[in-house]
Order: structure tokens, then C-alpha cells, then sequence
């Protein structure tokens, strides 16, 4: 189980800021995208545009294998705008 | 006059009221110092011909603090002479003409402290998570920096 966690655009798309999501607990970073736009369809229209924060290391959306523990934050980080 | 210590300081912060430009250069001040560099990112009121009513900032705040550290700690390899840091960020509502970002360096001579905030600002747009989003008179539209790697340049 872990905490996903939306900001920006894709907190607006999936209609939330945080869930807890039960997913393996070795999966590809693309694996785990798609396990999340099945609870989240709309978050499909930003797939080219996002990539993750693991435990607040970013991860494109790609075969990168992940090894999660329970309690883990994944963040979906769309294209940043600061300063 | 004491002598109070004066190692090196990171000073980080994230906040949703008004970013003081005397309050975060004092922080760096330092005796042993002759140049404290700064830049301040302000809000415009337009974009592409549209009016800007303000912008709002969110923050993936753990994330973008440890980022931010990155920085300095970075700053700090390149320019060892580099004293103290503070890079400040505004979250939340910020109306046009006041700053979103205070980033003020000093250092012993003027080169250092003036690279160390370019660098700054420049890896600030690339890597930390902050989204900004505009708001308009009938839309609202959340920016992409170019320096983000992972943005489509579509437009």
C-alpha cells in the first residue's frame, strides 16, 4: 500500500490531493501510471507530460523497476513552474 | 564587540505571506562578506495579451525543500567561497507585482555571489516541484518552465 500523492493539473484531473493505493510491490513505473489511471481515467491525457516522484527521487514513466514498501509517497509531478 | 560565529547557513523556506527583500538579505549578511547578491521573481500582470489577475502557487512542500537543499549544497561545491543562502518561495496567492522567489547569496567578492544566484534561480526552475498557475479574467492556465525537462514544448 502506498500513498499517492496529485499536484497541480493532475490533482484537478483526479478530482483529489492524496489516496492510499494498493499496488505490487515490484512493478515498472509505467505499470504503476496505469494502475493509477484505472482508478483515475482522466488522468490518461497527461501521461506524455507527468513523471513520478518515488520516496522524492523522480522517476520517468518507463520500464525503471520500483521496489515499494508499504507507506511509500508517489507523487505525480506535472511539468513544473516554480520561481 | 563579540565575534558570534559565522559558519555557512542554508535558509529555506516556503510560505504563503508576503516575501520580505530586507528581511531575507539580512539573513546572508555576514562580516567576513563584501558581496551579497540577490534576484527577486516578481508577478506580471500579462501573458501572450491576456490580463493576469494573480498567480497561485502550490508546492509539493518535503519534496521541494529537499530540492532546494540539493541546490545549496551545490552552490557550495562549485563556489566554496560562498558564505550563506537563502532561497524563500511564496505558496498560495500571489497578486501581480509582488515576488514569488527571493534568492540572496554572499560571498567574500562579487563573482561568486552573483554566478552562485544565477545558478540558483536556473536549477530552482528546472528541478524543484512548485506549479504556478495564472489566473485570468475568464480562464486560468498552469505554466510549464522550459527548463523542465519532462514538459512538451507543444505550443
Amino acid at each position: 500500500q502506498v500513498s499517492v500523492l496529485y499536484f497541480a493539473r493532475s490533482a484537478e484531473l483526479a478530482g483529489l490531493r492524496s489516496e492510499t493505493l494498493s499496488v505490487p510491490r515490484e512493478i515498472t513505473s509505467l505499470q504503476l501510471w496505469e494502475e493509477i489511471v484505472k482508478v483515475h481515467p482522466r488522468l490518461a491525457v497527461i501521461r506524455d507530460q507527468v513523471v513520478f516522484a518515488v520516496r522524492q527521487e523522480y522517476v520517468l514513466l518507463g520500464d525503471q523497476v520500483l521496489v515499494l514498501q508499504p507507506g511509500d509517497e508517489v507523487a505525480i509531478i506535472p511539468p513544473i513552474s516554480g520561481g | 564587540m563579540e565575534e558570534s560565529e559565522d559558519v555557512p547557513k542554508d535558509f529555506i523556506k516556503l510560505k504563503s505571506e508576503k516575501l520580505s527583500v530586507d528581511e531575507v538579505s539580512e539573513l546572508v549578511v555576514s562580516p567576513s562578506c563584501g558581496a551579497v547578491s540577490l534576484f527577486i521573481g516578481t508577478t506580471r500582470n500579462n501573458f501572450e495579451g491576456r490580463k493576469v489577475i494573480h498567480l497561485e502557487y502550490e508546492a509539493y512542500s518535503s519534496m521541494a525543500e529537499t530540492e532546494i537543499k540539493k541546490i545549496c549544497r551545490d552552490v557550495r561545491q562549485k563556489w566554496p567561497s560562498v558564505k550563506h543562502i537563502a532561497m524563500y518561495h511564496r505558496v498560495g496567492v500571489v497578486p501581480i507585482t509582488e515576488a514569488s522567489v527571493i534568492i540572496a547569496v554572499s560571498s567574500p567578492h562579487r563573482t561568486e555571489s552573483l554566478e552562485a544566484v544565477t545558478y540558483c534561480i536556473n536549477t530552482l526552475k528546472a528541478s524543484v516541484p512548485i506549479w504556478k498557475k495564472e489566473i485570468y479574467e475568464d480562464e486560468y492556465s498552469w505554466k510549464e518552465n522550459k527548463e523542465c525537462f519532462w514538459a512538451n514544448s507543444e505550443k
